[in-house]
């Protein structure tokens, strides 16, 4: 069963569709990697399916449960964790405080587990918290109710290596136990670390939605090759290779085509050294996005879009 | 599901604290001044015009119901109270979407109109409080002084004044569903819940066009006929009511359907 199903889900503010047309389904235990730079409108996707705005058209279900339909999804609520992008809770109190209230709107049986792992300064009020540690007591009131979903935005941003690291290995263990997993992010890596499927959004459309795998094998090789003398680019360069650079007799490329051509072709030459490797999501991403690689790109969110 | 009426509340104490302050020193004041005042004010009743004491519905100066309602009740409670509830209904809702704590508040499994009801509910904070609080000021201030107050009457003057507080508060949660920033909730509140009092003050001048009035929250709250007249509006604080129950409506309909 699909724990979410999107179906043509379109959000427009004024002239700027913030979601145009979007439509994947996440299946259940399965950590989906939602990733775009800002502003392509992974917020906004999130916020519609937590029913906090409407749908212009389309719809979506979670477990089951239509988000046009309020009264149902509020019920549903019970078993979705929301950690959001901006992190708001009243900061006159404390991190107790803040668990505590959630804890009587939804149950906290996991939360000693949690505070284990991570653990914000909870006797502290939460406006003297960095942004690590809102960030961490985000991560405890998300999970803390054992949801069947956990819906996450830009969840690592603000955390240490270390803790996103522990952040990490937590999800997959949620997954391993059967737990679903919507995470947006638009730090490349940690999707290809963690994530089991991906959907890339640009600019409020979803441009592509593959296994990790899949994708990266896609997206070709990393070639990296050192010749035996300097090389012209006239006589090295094929169709099949991207971003090509050359450098006396180093040369680096990404290859899309067939391997026994690429190796038939390297031995044309008197090579070195080579090395062969999986593109990182950066590369594969410029190719969506043309010149500029997301982390470049911060302009304005059309009306809160993400 | 009571954590947003928990939480609400305990927001509410801080502000409520410091107006019973408020009134507590101004209170003092009043009541030091009234004994040394008293013979004054029948020459001060000549003097100014009668149309300044009409603006503020103020009579019976030298008698002390009618100096507390004048000094009190007509200005700080009406005006100053009134902008307080105003201010703090224009909060409930745009303050949590431009911060973002709504967003959170209504991923867990509670209904916006329940959020909306709980914030409300929270009002009894500062209603209590000041209502308790500046009632028994003024009663013991006046027993200090040498002079005393019909319980009744004063007991009448809160209790009559409620509806009309909830009514500037109604306003308040109305602007603040619909805008988009607290600021501009809270500013707009302020502003129209003075602006109806000016009215129903400056309209009252002038049998002609005082009908204008009929608008205003304030019409409908006399505090000169409830401490000096003893004359208690029960069907007015009906109507203050039904306005603050329909205002309240107005903003359940409103936030169910919007955007946050």
């Amino acid at each position: 069963m699909s724990a979410i199903r999107i179906d043509d889900l379109t959000k427009r503010y004024g002239e700027v569709l913030a979601n145009d047309g979007i439509s994947f389904d996440v299946d259940s235990g399965e950590i989906f990697g939602y990733l775009g730079p800002n502003g392509a409108g992974k917020t906004t996707t999130i916020r519609l399916l937590l029913g906090l705005i409407k749908p212009t058209s389309g719809t979506a279900t979670i477990l089951g449960t239509d988000i046009r339909d309020r009264r149902a999804l509020t019920e549903r609520k019970a078993d979705v964790g929301y950690l959001p992008d901006s992190i708001g809770v009243e900061e006159r109190l404390t991190g107790r405080q803040v668990l505590d209230y959630f804890a009587r709107m939804r149950g906290d049986e996991r939360r000693d587990e949690l505070l284990e792992l991570f653990h914000p300064p909870l006797e502290k009020p939460v406006e003297t918290y960095s942004h690590g540690n809102i960030r961490m007591l985000g991560i405890v009131q998300a999970f803390m109710h054992d949801p069947e979903i956990a819906i996450l935005d830009e969840p690592t941003s603000g955390l240490d290596p270390l803790k996103q690291d522990r952040l990490h290995q937590f999800l997959e263990r949620e997954r391993d136990a059967g737990k679903t997993i919507f995470f947006s992010s638009h730090v490349l890596s940690e999707v290809q670390r963690v994530c089991d499927r991906v959907g890339i959004i640009r600019e409020g459309e979803l441009v592509a939605l593959e296994d990790i795998d899949a994708l990266l094998e896609r997206s070709g090789k990393r070639v990296w090759v050192h010749l035996a003398e300097p090389v012209d680019e006239a006589r090295f360069a094929t169709d099949e290779m991207i971003d090509l650079e050359i450098v006396d007799s180093a040369v680096q490329f990404t290859y899309t085509g067939e391997y026994n051509a690429l190796i038939d072709h390297l031995g044309e030459f008197d090579i070195a050294n080579v090395e062969i490797t999986d593109p990182q999501l950066d590369e594969i991403f410029k190719h969506y996005y043309g010149e500029g690689t997301p982390m470049e790109r911060t302009d304005g969110e059309p009306a809160r879009g993400g | 599901m009571t954590a947003i009426l928990r939480i609400e509340s305990r927001k509410r104490v801080r502000g409520s604290v410091v107006l019973v302050g408020v009134f507590v020193l101004l209170s003092a004041l009043y009541f030091a001044m009234f004994p040394s005042l008293s013979e004054e004010m029948e020459a001060l009743e000549e003097a100014f015009p009668a149309f300044f004491f009409d603006l503020f519905g103020i009579e019976a100066l030298h008698t002390i119901e009618g100096f507390i309602a004048a000094e009190i009740y007509s200005f700080f409670w009406v005006i100053l109270v009134g902008i307080y509830f105003a201010y703090a209904g224009a909060g409930l809702i745009a303050a949590d979407v431009a911060d973002r704590t709504m967003d959170l508040t209504l991923s867990n499994p509670v209904s916006r109109e329940s959020v909306i009801l709980q914030k409300v509910a929270a009002l009894w904070v500062p209603l209590v409080a000041l209502n308790v609080g500046v009632a028994t000021v003024v009663y013991v201030g006046a027993l200090v002084i040498g002079e005393s107050f019909d319980p009744v009457a004063l007991a009448m003057v809160h209790l009559l004044s409620i509806p009309y507080l909830l009514v500037c508060a109604g306003i308040g949660l109305v602007l603040s569903v619909v805008a988009d920033r607290p600021k501009t909730a809270r500013s707009t509140a302020i502003t129209l819940v003075f602006v109806c009092w000016l009215v129903d003050a400056v309209s009252g001048l002038d049998p002609d066009v005082e009908w204008i009035g009929a608008v205003t929250p304030s019409r409908y709250f006399d505090e000169t006929a409830i401490l000096v007249r003893e004359e208690y509006a029960f069907a007015d604080a009906g109507i203050l009511l039904v306005a603050f129950l329909v205002l309240l409506g107005v903003a359940l309909v409103l936030f169910t359907r919007r955007d946050i």
